[in-house]
C-alpha cells in the first residue's frame, strides 16, 4: 500500500511545485489555493506512507537513508505549510516545494534495504532524528537566502519587478535566515557528535571513511563558519545568503552520497 | 423600466467643459427634484467629480430621459446643449450595472485604483436618496456597487503599490526595513516633496526625525513641521551614523553625501541598512555610494522607474479587478429581475386577497347561525383555492426573470388581473 500511497505524495508536491511557481508569476488567489492544497494532499498522503512503513516494519522509518531523507522532506512540508500560514508570505512555496521534490526524488529513488546491522541502538535513532531536524531548517535557511537574493537584487537594480512586490522586506529575510540557521545548527551539531561517537562504539574509529560522514563534515564546517561570522564578524546580508546557499549544497551533497555511494550510510 | 448610466468623463470630455458642467450639492439637488418629480426619470443618481459627470437612472424611455437629464444639467450650468451632445455617452442594462460598478471600483478611474471615487459615489447616492430620488432598482445596485468595489479592493492589488514619488519613497523602505517603526530619518535641505516623503515615514511610525540644512532658521522651522530636531550642517557625518532613512533635496550644485563619507558611516553600522532617497537635481549624494555593503541610493528618475513600475502592477491587478466585476454583473441582473418582480407578485396577492375577503363577508352575512367551525371552514376554502390558483402564475414569474425576460409576463399578468400600472 504504502509505495502507492508515496507515489501519490511525490505526484502531489510535483503538482505543488509546479502551482506554486505559477504563483509566483501569476499571482492568482486561486493557484495559490490549489498550490496549498496539493501540498496538504501529499503531505497527508505521506503521512499515512510513513505511518503504514512504520507499523509494517515495527519500528520508526528511520532505519535507511532514504527513509530518513523521506520523513525530513514530511518534516519541512509540515513547517512551510505553518510559516505560509502564520507569515502569509504566499510566495514561500515557490522556494520550497523545488527542494522538496528534489529530495522526495532522491529519496524514492534508493530501494528499500534490511535494517542495517548498526542500528539496534536507541542513540543511532537519537543521531538520525536530530540530523533530519537540523536539514529541515536549512531547507527553510535556503529558502530565505534565495528569497533575500532576489529581493536585494530587484533593489539594487532599481527595477522593481515580481519579486519586489512578492517578497518580504530584506530585513525579515535577514533575520529569517539567521534564525533558521540558529535552529538548525545545534541540532547538526549534536546528531554528528552522537554518529561519530557510536560510530566509534559500533565500528572501533570515528573517521573511517564513509562519504556522508566527509561531506556532513563539510557542511558543518560551512555553516559553523557562518554562524561565527554572524555571530562575531557582523556578517549579515548577502554574505550570509551566499554562505547559506554554499552550506546547502554541501548538505545536498551529504545527502547525496550518502544514498548513492558505498558506505555505512548506503543502502 | 430600463436601467441607464449616462455622462461623460476624463476620457473623452475636456476639462474644460467638465469644469463648466459640474454643479455643487444644492445644484445637484435641484436637478434631481425637476427630473424626478417632473416625471422624466422614475429614480435618479448624478454623480459630478472633477472627472466625470454622469447620471444614473431609472426611465420607461433611456434615451429620452438622458437627453432631458444633460439639457437639464446644460440649462442649469450655463452650456450650450449641442457643446456636450457628442461627447454623451450611455450605457443601458447589463453595461449599465457594469459601468456603476466599474465606476465604484474605480476601474474606471484616470490613476485606476485612486480611493477617492468610492467615496464620491457614495456621496453621490446619499444625496439622491435625502432627496426622495432613489427607488428599489438604484438602490439594489448602488449597493450592491459598493459591495463590489470592496470586493475588488481586497481581492486585488489595485490600490496596494504606490504611485506617486514621496508613497514611493515609504514604500522601498518598507522593502528594505521590517517595519519602519523606530527608524531615525534624516531630513537634508528643504522641499515640499522630502517634506511630504518625511511626514508620510513619520506616519508609518519613523523616529527620531533630524533636519539639516545650511540655513539654521529653516532647518529649525522644518523640525517643528515634523516634531524633530535641527542639526547643524557641520554635523552632517554624526546625524548619518545615527540614522536609517536619509531624505535629500538640497539645490547643492555638488554631491554633498560622498562616497567617501558613507565609507566612513558605514564601518560602525553593522546589519544595519541605510537607505538614501534623492530627490535633488543635481544629485546630493553621490553614485556608487550603493556598493558600500548595506547601501541603497534611489534618485528622482529611479523613483520613478519604481512608480511606472507600480503602475503597470495596477494595471495588471485591474484585470482581475474587471473580471471580478463581470461575474457581479450576471449575479446582479439575476437579483435585479427578483426586485422588479416582486411588486407584482405582491400586487397581485393583494387583489386576490381582496377579492377573497369579499367573498367571503358576503357569505357569512347570508349565513347567520353558522358555528365557528363552519366560519373557519369557509376561510380556509377560500384561501386555499387563492392560494391553488396563484401558484403557477407566480412560478412562472420567476422562471421568466431568472431567464431575463420577464417585462412581457409582467405586462401579461397586469393586463389579465387588472393590476394598474406597473412597477
Amino acid at each position: 500500500m504504502h509505495p502507492h500511497l508515496l507515489s501519490i505524495a511525490i505526484v502531489a508536491y510535483v503538482c505543488a511545485m509546479g502551482l506554486a511557481l505559477a504563483h509566483l508569476v501569476q499571482r492568482q488567489p486561486l493557484v495559490h489555493r490549489l498550490a496549498s492544497l496539493t501540498t496538504l494532499v501529499g503531505w497527508v498522503a505521506h503521512t499515512f506512507a510513513l505511518l503504514l512503513l512504520a507499523i509494517e516494519m515495527g519500528r520508526p522509518p528511520l532505519g535507511t537513508l532514504a527513509n530518513a531523507v523521506s520523513v525530513a522532506v514530511w518534516v519541512v512540508v509540515l513547517l512551510e505549510m505553518l510559516v505560509e500560514r502564520q507569515s502569509g508570505v504566499t510566495v514561500l512555496g515557490a522556494f520550497v516545494m523545488p527542494v522538496v521534490v528534489v529530495l522526495s526524488l532522491k529519496s524514492s529513488a534508493a530501494r528499500p534495504a534490511a535494517l542495517a546491522p548498526a542500528l539496534g541502538n536507541a542513540w543511532i535513532w537519537i543521531h538520525i532524528a536530530l540530523a533530519l531536524v537540523g536539514i529541515a531548517a536549512f531547507v527553510l535557511n535556503f529558502a530565505g537566502a534565495i528569497m533575500y537574493l532576489l529581493q536585494d537584487r530587484e533593489l539594487r537594480g532599481k527595477r522593481p519587478g515580481r519579486f519586489y512586490h512578492r517578497l518580504p522586506p530584506l530585513e525579515t529575510l535577514d533575520h529569517w535566515t539567521y534564525r533558521t540557521l540558529a535552529l538548525g545548527f545545534p541540532f547538526l551539531t549534536t546528531g554528528l557528535i552522537l554518529g561519530a561517537v557510536w560510530a566509534r562504539t559500533a565500528w572501533g574509529s570515528v573517521f573511517a571513511f564513509d562519504p556522508l560522514a566527509f561531506f556532513s563534515v563539510v557542511a558543518w564546517v560551512i555553516y559553523a563558519g557562518t554562524l561565527a561570522g554572524r555571530a562575531a564578524g557582523g556578517w549579515h546580508g548577502r554574505r550570509a545568503a551566499y554562505f547559506a546557499i554554499i552550506g546547502f549544497a554541501a548538505l545536498v551533497i551529504t545527502l547525496g552520497a550518502g544514498l548513492f555511494l558505498p558506505g555505512r550510510h548506503g543502502v | 423600466m430600463a436601467l441607464f448610466a449616462a455622462g461623460l468623463s476624463h476620457k473623452n470630455a475636456p476639462l474644460a467643459l467638465r469644469e463648466q458642467l459640474a454643479a455643487d450639492e444644492d445644484k445637484v439637488r435641484e436637478i434631481l427634484r425637476d427630473l424626478v418629480v417632473g416625471g422624466a426619470l422614475r429614480e435618479a443618481v448624478v454623480l459630478c467629480t472633477c472627472n466625470r459627470i454622469e447620471v444614473y437612472g431609472v426611465a420607461d424611455v433611456p434615451g429620452e430621459a438622458r437627453a432631458a437629464a444633460f439639457r437639464h444639467l446644460c440649462r442649469q450650468r450655463g452650456v450650450e446643449p449641442f457643446a456636450v451632445d457628442g461627447l454623451l455617452y450611455t450605457h443601458t442594462e447589463d453595461d449599465a450595472i457594469r459601468h456603476v460598478f466599474r465606476v465604484a471600483a474605480s476601474l474606471d478611474s484616470m490613476m485606476v485604483g485612486e480611493p477617492q471615487i468610492l467615496g464620491q459615489v457614495k456621496d453621490a447616492f446619499a444625496l439622491a436618496q435625502a432627496s426622495e430620488a432613489v427607488g428599489p432598482g438604484l438602490h439594489a445596485l448602488f449597493t450592491q456597487a459598493f459591495a463590489v468595489a470592496k470586493r475588488v479592493r481586497t481581492e486585488t492589488d489595485i490600490a496596494r503599490h504606490a504611485v506617486s514619488v514621496s508613497f514611493a519613497a515609504v514604500e522601498l523602505a518598507r522593502k528594505i526595513f521590517a517595519g519602519l517603526s523606530g527608524r531615525a530619518v534624516l531630513l537634508l535641505g528643504a522641499g515640499k516633496m522630502s517634506e511630504l516623503a518625511a511626514k508620510h515615514l513619520v506616519e508609518q511610525g519613523a523616529f527620531p526625525v533630524y533636519v539639516v540644512n545650511r540655513t539654521w532658521s529653516r532647518a529649525q522651522e522644518l523640525a517643528r513641521a515634523l516634531s524633530g530636531t535641527a542639526v547643524p550642517f557641520e554635523e552632517l557625518p554624526t546625524a548619518l551614523a545615527a540614522v536609517d532613512i536619509v531624505i535629500s533635496s538640497t539645490g547643492a550644485p555638488t554631491p554633498i553625501v560622498t562616497r567617501e563619507l558613507v565609507a566612513a558611516v558605514v564601518r560602525g553600522r553593522g546589519a544595519r541598512p541605510l537607505f538614501f532617497v534623492d530627490i535633488a537635481v543635481p544629485r546630493d549624494v553621490e553614485a556608487g555610494v550603493e556598493d558600500l555593503g548595506d547601501v541603497y541610493r534611489y534618485d528622482i528618475d529611479d523613483l520613478q522607474s519604481v512608480v511606472d513600475a507600480n503602475i503597470r502592477e495596477r494595471l495588471r491587478e485591474a484585470q482581475r479587478g474587471e473580471a471580478i466585476v463581470d461575474r457581479e454583473v450576471a449575479k446582479f441582473r439575476a437579483r435585479l429581475g427578483d426586485v422588479e418582480i416582486i411588486p407584482t407578485i405582491v400586487s397581485l396577492r393583494d387583489r386576490l386577497e381582496e377579492i377573497r375577503a369579499g367573498e367571503v363577508r358576503k357569505t357569512l352575512a347570508r349565513l347567520p347561525d353558522a358555528s365557528p367551525e363552519t366560519r373557519a371552514a369557509i376561510e380556509a376554502l377560500s384561501a386555499g383555492i387563492v392560494n391553488k390558483i396563484l401558484h403557477v402564475p407566480i412560478t412562472k414569474l420567476r422562471e421568466s426573470s431568472r431567464a431575463g425576460a420577464h417585462r412581457s409576463w409582467l405586462a401579461l399578468v397586469h393586463e389579465l388581473f387588472g393590476l394598474g400600472r406597473r412597477g
